[in-house]
């Protein structure tokens, strides 16, 4: 629940480090002038002074307070300025907003995390509460994708996973180059043969809209349950509150009741990977 | 409270009276329409002896009649507001003394249920607009005409005030009859007493009569335009999805919106920085779902790209989301759309469609 009594008003916000991912993404740590704390799948409201605000989900550990990070594709004109800020700029910060990864539903379930893209800023998130609370749940799975390899996302990091022994980890991308040795092809192509029960399974999908799209398709093939698939839906998001109008998905507000939402929630409506 | 009555003569002196801690807004004729406007002096007025004034005058204000072509969310939810300043945690104070509008018609009331349910918990609140409805005064009243695009019985309501009022005023000839609707109200008329006397059973009456004459001429417009009843719009927005009427309704649309800003319903904005003289500022704004990047996301994808998906979901956010999650359409049969409209979309008729598909 955010606590201002202006929801309107940024936070006074200082960019401590800049960190560049892959040709499109960087990386901006952030120091609120007021600690804020988020669940794992919570966005915040970020804003270049002058130029506007974008939502973000923090990419960083829940459990710290006094930073946050989050990574961001430069596809607008926002984000167009928020890849020209240095340490030391100010921005501004609102939130954290709606509702994030349900972790208390998925304990003692086997959990399958999916992602693409940059979906993996938000998934990372989530794994650093995973990796915290790994004995909660019977057991983990990862399986992701990329574009290329020069767009992977935190591909070190990731790829460092498959050493941690509470985590079956596969990666694929879409398009190979000389150092990639791992599979190529859709995310949807290392779906098959997953060591799980995907009747009593739980995954979570983030990712660009067809990829989300074709993996819950896939998923479902498999036989994973409509109310067993959590999905991040990416919306225009404004004012983060429910009161703007732009972001709605049938009698949802994303901005609200997502950005997570449970598949068989959303599922009957119209348009909804559009 | 019992029923009151005030004279022709008396309500501009209490309207003046108020003006010491509201500022007073009164609907003016211009023509054939009717435009708040801010009440100076009526004193004032009479000694210029302008012939046409611009701003209320004893001669030119109205106080039944029919609704004022501007929404009155406008005075609440305001087209434009400055909601933030760099990070101050304050919320940028309104100039000026609390607003008294009068006039108010039970259309613009039922306006007010909706947005309360948008900017008034239970969870998040706007705290102009919620600063706006606890501090300003309604004086509603009566209609005692009938537009012709008028279908307010539609949508379960009438033509005169029920809630959502501080002080109502039947308009009756001779004056007005008086009922309060708050707390507040009831203080005012107990404050100005002097203004006030009891009603008689025969104003009472007349207004009872006035009110059945002005309902019946709502119902014949209603039958004459074939507008269905609300009871028979649930559902029929999703059951009539993808059907050809949306593209066909949509082909006279050009996208301007005036359905949007002039409906007092309509709630959506968007959220503008500036920065003046080095300061962040953010506003808020009316925005309009017709508009092609209503929904639209930082990397160019768009739910609704054609224009015809978007005039759907102005008719799925009123007659299927409303209903759905705050249990009351969002429409209030005051017609103002219709009048705006440069393509001449008629929401009656395209309710009347929907209703007329699902029950073939």
């Amino acid at each position: 629940m955010y606590e201002s009594s202006n929801p309107y008003r940024p936070i006074r916000t200082e960019v401590l480090e800049t960190i560049e991912e892959t040709p499109t993404i960087r990386t901006l740590k952030l120091k609120p002038d007021e600690r804020i704390s988020f669940e794992t799948g919570q966005f915040i409201e970020l804003t270049v002074p002058g130029a506007g605000e974008a939502p973000f989900t923090p990419s960083s550990e829940p459990s710290v307070q006094e930073a946050l990070e989050v990574s961001v594709m430069r596809v607008g004109k926002v984000t167009e300025r928020i890849h020209a800020l240095k340490a030391g700029d100010t921005v501004g910060l609102r939130g954290p907003f709606g509702s994030g990864y349900p972790l208390d539903e998925f304990l003692g379930k086997e959990l399958l995390v999916v992602g693409g893209g940059c979906g993996f800023a938000p998934l990372r998130s989530l794994m650093y509460e995973l990796f915290r609370r790994s004995r909660e749940f019977k057991k983990l799975l990862f399986r992701g994708g990329c574009r290329t390899p020069k767009d992977f996302l935190y591909r070190r990091q990731i790829e460092g996973w498959a050493n941690r022994d509470d985590l079956d980890i596969e990666l694929t991308v879409d398009e190979g180059d000389g150092d990639w040795r791992g599979n190529v092809g859709v995310v949807t192509t290392i779906l098959d043969g997953l060591k799980m029960d995907p009747d009593t399974g739980v995954a979570v999908v983030c990712g660009p809209p067809v990829m989300m799209k074709f993996a819950t398709m896939k998923l479902l093939d498999l036989g994973f349950k409509k109310s067993n698939l959590y999905l991040s839906m990416e919306k225009n998001m404004s004012c983060g509150f429910g009161k703007c109008g732009h972001c709605r998905i049938g009698t949802y507000y994303t901005c609200k009741d997502g950005p997570v939402f449970r598949y068989d929630k959303i599922s009957d409506y119209p348009n909804i990977w559009d | 409270m019992d029923h009151q009555f005030i004279s022709r003569a008396n309500l501009p002196s209490l309207l003046s009276d108020l003006q010491e801690a509201y500022s007073v807004i009164l609907p003016v004729r211009k023509g054939e329409s009717r435009f708040y406007e801010p009440l100076t002096s009526f004193q004032a007025d009479r000694q210029t002896g302008k012939e046409e004034p611009q701003s209320p005058s004893e001669n030119n204000y109205v106080i039944g009649e029919v609704r004022a072509s501007e929404p009155l969310k406008a005075f609440f939810f305001q087209p434009k507001q400055r909601v933030a300043e760099n990070y101050q945690d304050a919320t940028p104070a309104r100039a000026g003394k609390p607003l008294c509008i009068v006039g108010v018609k039970a259309c613009d009331l039922k306006g007010f249920k909706v947005l309360d349910t948008v900017f008034i918990g239970p969870d998040y609140e706007d705290p102009f607009y919620k600063k706006a409805r606890e501090e300003n005064l309604i004086i509603s009243a009566d209609c005692t005409s009938v537009l012709d695009v008028c279908f307010c019985l539609s949508l379960d309501l009438n033509p005169y005030p029920q809630d959502n009022f501080d002080i109502n005023l039947s308009d009756i000839g001779e004056g007005y009859v008086v009922q309060p609707g708050s707390d507040k109200g009831e203080r005012l008329l107990e404050r100005f007493s002097d203004y006030f006397r009891e009603a008689s059973s025969a104003q009472i009456k007349t207004r009872d009569q006035q009110r059945a004459s002005v309902t019946e001429q709502v119902r014949k417009n209603i039958q004459a335009n074939g507008v269905p009843v609300q009871d028979r719009l649930a559902g029929v927005v999703r059951e009539n999805y993808e059907h050809p009427l949306w593209k066909e309704e949509a082909e006279t649309c050009v996208e301007c919106g005036a359905c949007n800003t002039i409906c007092p319903t309509c709630h959506c904005f968007l959220l503008l920085d500036q920065l003046d003289n080095r300061d962040l500022v953010r506003y808020r704004l009316w925005d309009s779902c017709l508009i092609k990047d209503f929904a639209e996301v930082a990397g160019g994808a768009n739910p609704r790209p054609q224009l015809w998906m978007r005039l759907r979901n102005r008719f799925e956010k009123k007659f299927d989301f409303f209903p759905k999650v705050n249990n009351m359409y969002a429409c209030t049969g005051c017609g103002r759309c219709i009048l705006a409209c440069p393509g001449k979309i008629d929401i009656r008729n395209v309710l009347k469609r929907n209703v007329e598909n699902v029950r073939k």
